[in-house]
């Protein structure tokens, strides 16, 4: 009887202490990253490339797989993360960088608070442009701004294809006129090939090849950057009033933690640094990057800290600012 | 390019490449049978086993795959009523129905090799249109897409039964269907519509829910009614010997598979019209094909016809939609968006390099979906007379699994509770139109075309006014939508009278 009580004890204590070791942790253990969309896109296939090399680099070698849930432009699966999901280190998760407008300006449904998430980091950051049509004769900004009702198509407000260029509209006097509604991105430059509309605005990563093929050339950048475009200029500079600077800024936000990775709230501290650590060390695998690269995906590690940086500084904006931006920027995918 | 040609067949038939496809077109064959579980889903998660693949062997691979998925995916429909995927909706009107006639056999036949005339027709077409697609893409701008999703909608309408009144109901489905497609944030305002304070209705309804409802749910309902197998208390001896039958009648309607095949390309062509739409069109093609008003009728009850149609559109769309990908690198529908990641994984850009640098990749692709298909057609051919005896499984067997089936399939769309509530709510709605005679397949082309429609036409009107009205294919366009609505008036009234002086 004693000896079963102590054994049981023990084994209690055993158990008890096991998560404080790394590799009994995760030893035999499957860690799932959500994704906040359906298979296919640009969050799911981040979400996949580091799913096949996160477990290089966790101690226990635990197995990691990927579950979509699509829906409400991500913020259903950024609610489960925050107050459904255990926070057991074995659950991270991906969702649309746009979440924090989302959580700004109060948008009906928002159940999270992006500051108390435990952080993983970014895994890429992706500049926003806006690129006019090769056979247009704008070749800079200051042509541009001569343009009268200068032709944008664009996915809908709350896209960068939209906001970006609505923006540079309302502060800093170009006269475009927004045509919204094409389906995705895609759909907007195959407007521009048929001529229906001048320009297009957008993540600079999905308008490359276009750039690259001749159909369009970048005209304005925002202050993400990336290689070959760090001359253009920023719209935050050229912006006529503070007001439209701040909101420019804010808008950048999203691009800066293009690629966001988060734990649940309350996910044990051991279990964070092994999973930060895994995250940032799988973002400078060789393989990884290689893979990376085939399928144009630009790796850029953001560590939590900065990201979360970038989140408090965004949601720290007094009222008075946030009634303002909530006019100019809407939450969509 | 005659070389090109060739030598894109050539590079099939190399070992490791003839492997791959092989290998594609069995899971392709598996996701095509279970409904819910895409070809576009598919697409997304083999896309990390192309790393170590050359070019040739990926296309091999995925096109492979994607290409019988629409093929397999009608079996499950005629089979069980479930379309087995959202390309293969059209297929359950008229295929189940001669499955609970008995002739599920006769119907596999006829759908799998009317499948195969499309995917060739899809694939010859592929490779014809590569000089002309630039211009012939080009010229199909928002107001040009706006009227053809109206045509479709009327169309469809016209066709779902004569007189006023079934006119009448055929456009009050149709615009149901439309009211549907509003549900979601809208693109132009970002405002929420009918979403009801749910955050799953944020993106609008999903296609695999309703119409797995709307066709499943009340099969099922009618085969627990019944309370027998779903080839009924009938003679099971006809059942397997239907397949030759069914391959037959293809033959016998070779040139209605053929445009239907060709309706399929035209809208697989036409980025933006999405997979869903091609199988309606050719559907309401084929029962516009029928003679006399008696023959209509008998469309939806199982006329072999209904079966055709649609089954060679939707596979003759892949070669159609692969045009838009390959030529400009913008994807024509959300597979092939997955299968431009692949494009990019390969290290190729899509445009007027595959015209060139790549052409014999090009041919490669249009073989690749040649020769998968003519493999299933084959193959399938050989056991579809043991799968048609399915139909004769006691209701009460066959029960649990077809609602397991179309619950999973619902669920798998968004992995959320809401997938199975609209599930039984369109379920709920088709068990009543069809009990009240009101047609379905307006309803969802109406809900299929709604988005398209409503930004389409916001885009015209913003960006050309509303002079968008009066370009030249505009006016073809509405001119044709007139005279669908209004042909059928014209015509039958003179056929009835005619007949009415013979007898």
């Amino acid at each position: 009887m004693k000896t079963s009580l102590i054994t049981f004890i023990s084994l209690v204590l055993f158990f008890a202490n096991a998560p404080s070791y790394g590799a009994s942790l995760y030893e035999g253990k499957t860690i799932t990253i959500i994704v906040g969309y359906k298979p296919g896109g640009g969050y799911d296939r981040y979400a996949r490339l580091i799913a096949k090399h996160l477990r290089k680099y966790i101690p226990g070698n635990p197995g990691v797989i990927v579950q979509n849930m699509p829906g409400a432009s991500s913020v259903i699966a950024a609610n489960h993360l925050f107050s459904v999901a255990k926070p057991d280190g074995l659950m991270i998760g991906t969702f649309n960088n746009a979440t924090v407008v989302a959580q700004l300006i109060k948008v009906e449904g928002v159940r999270f608070d992006l500051t108390k998430f435990a952080w993983l980091g970014s895994a890429a950051s992706d500049a926003v442009i806006l690129s006019v049509r090769s056979d247009l004769p704008y070749k800079t900004a200051d042509d541009l701004r001569k343009a009268k009702q200068f032709v944008i198509g664009t996915t809908g407000p709350g896209s960068s294809t939209h906001d970006f260029p609505a923006l540079l509209k309302e502060f800093a006097a170009f006269d475009f006129k927004l045509v919204p509604g094409y389906s995705s991105s895609a759909d907007v430059m195959l407007a521009v090939e048929r001529k229906e509309v001048d320009g297009r605005a957008g993540s600079y990563d999905s308008i490359k090849p276009f750039i690259d093929r001749g159909l369009v050339r970048p005209i304005i950048r925002n202050r993400t950057t990336a290689p070959g475009i760090e001359k253009l200029p920023v719209d935050e500079n050229l912006a006529t009033s503070q007001t439209g600077k701040l909101i420019m800024a804010v808008n950048a936000v999203p691009t800066q933690i293009y690629r966001p990775f988060v734990a649940p709230p309350g996910t044990a501290k051991d279990a964070i640094k092994i999973l930060r650590d895994a995250f940032a060390n799988a973002l400078k695998d060789k393989e990884l990057l290689a893979e990376a690269e085939k399928g144009k995906m630009t790796i850029d590690y953001v560590s939590p800290e900065d990201a979360l940086k970038v989140v408090a500084e965004v949601l720290g904006q007094p009222p008075d600012v946030v009634q303002v931006l909530a006019k100019y920027i809407k939450f969509g995918d | 390019m005659l070389d090109a040609f060739i030598d894109g067949l050539y590079v099939v038939f190399q070992w490791q490449t003839f492997l791959m496809m092989l290998l594609g077109i069995f899971l392709g064959f598996w996701v095509g049978l279970l409904p819910g579980l895409g070809g576009t889903t598919t697409l997304a998660l083999m896309l990390p086993f192309i790393y170590q693949m050359t070019p040739v062997e990926a296309f091999a691979f995925l096109l492979g795959m994607h290409s019988v998925v629409a093929t397999t995916g009608d079996i499950t429909s005629i089979l069980f009523g479930i379309p087995g995927e959202g390309t293969t909706a059209a297929t359950v009107l008229d295929g189940h129905a001669m499955a609970k006639k008995g002739e599920a056999g006769r119907a596999l036949g006829a759908a799998l090799m009317s499948s195969l005339i499309g995917a060739l027709i899809g694939a010859f077409a592929l490779a014809l249109a590569i000089p002309v697609v630039r211009p012939l893409v080009l010229s199909f701008g928002a107001p040009e897409l706006f009227m053809l999703a109206i045509v479709g909608i009327a169309f469809i309408s016209s066709l779902s039964g004569q007189g006023g009144r079934a006119l009448l109901r055929g456009i009050l489905a149709g615009l149901l269907g439309l009211l549907f497609a509003l549900v979601g944030q809208d693109p132009q305002a970002g405002v929420l519509r009918f979403t009801f304070g749910q955050l799953y209705l944020w993106n609008g309804l999903d296609l695999i829910p309703v119409l797995v409802g709307l066709f499943a749910i009340p099969e099922i309902i009618d085969l627990a009614v019944r309370g027998t197998s779903i080839a009924g208390e009938l003679p099971g001896e006809n059942l397997g010997r239907g397949v030759w039958v069914g391959v037959k009648d293809t033959f016998v309607h070779f040139w209605l598979t053929v445009r239907c095949s060709l309706v399929g390309t035209f809208i697989g062509i036409m980025p933006g019209l999405g997979g869903g739409v091609a199988q309606w069109i050719a559907y309401g093609h084929a029962v516009q094909s029928a003679r006399t008003s008696e023959e209509r009728t008998g469309f939806g009850k199982g006329d072999i016809r209904g079966v055709l149609g649609p089954g060679a559109a939707n596979n003759s769309k892949e070669g159609g939609s692969l045009i838009p990908t390959i030529a400009f690198g913008v994807p024509g529908s959300s597979s092939m968006a997955v299968l431009l990641g692949a494009f990019f994984l390969q290290g190729i850009m899509p445009g007027p390099d595959m015209l060139d640098k790549h052409l014999v990749l090009t041919f490669s692709m249009v073989w690749t979906m040649v020769v998968a298909n003519i493999i299933t057609v084959v193959i399938s051919l050989f056991f579809l007379n043991y799968l048609a005896k399915l139909t004769l499984i006691r209701g009460t067997v066959l029960i649990p699994f077809i609602l397991f089936l179309a619950f999973i399939g619902a669920y798998t769309s968004n992995n959320h509770l809401g997938d199975l509530l609209v599930l039984l709510a369109f379920g709920f709605l088709g068990y009543v139109m069809i009990r009240c005679g009101w047609p379905r397949s307006p309803l969802v082309l109406g809900f299929v075309l709604g988005r398209i429609a409503e930004n389409n036409f916001y885009i015209s009107t913003i960006r050309y006014g509303p002079s968008w009205a009066l370009r030249p294919l505009v006016l073809v366009l509405i001119a044709l939508t007139v005279i669908v609505l209004f042909f059928p008036f014209i015509r039958f009234k003179g056929r009835e009278l005619t007949g009415g002086e013979v007898s």
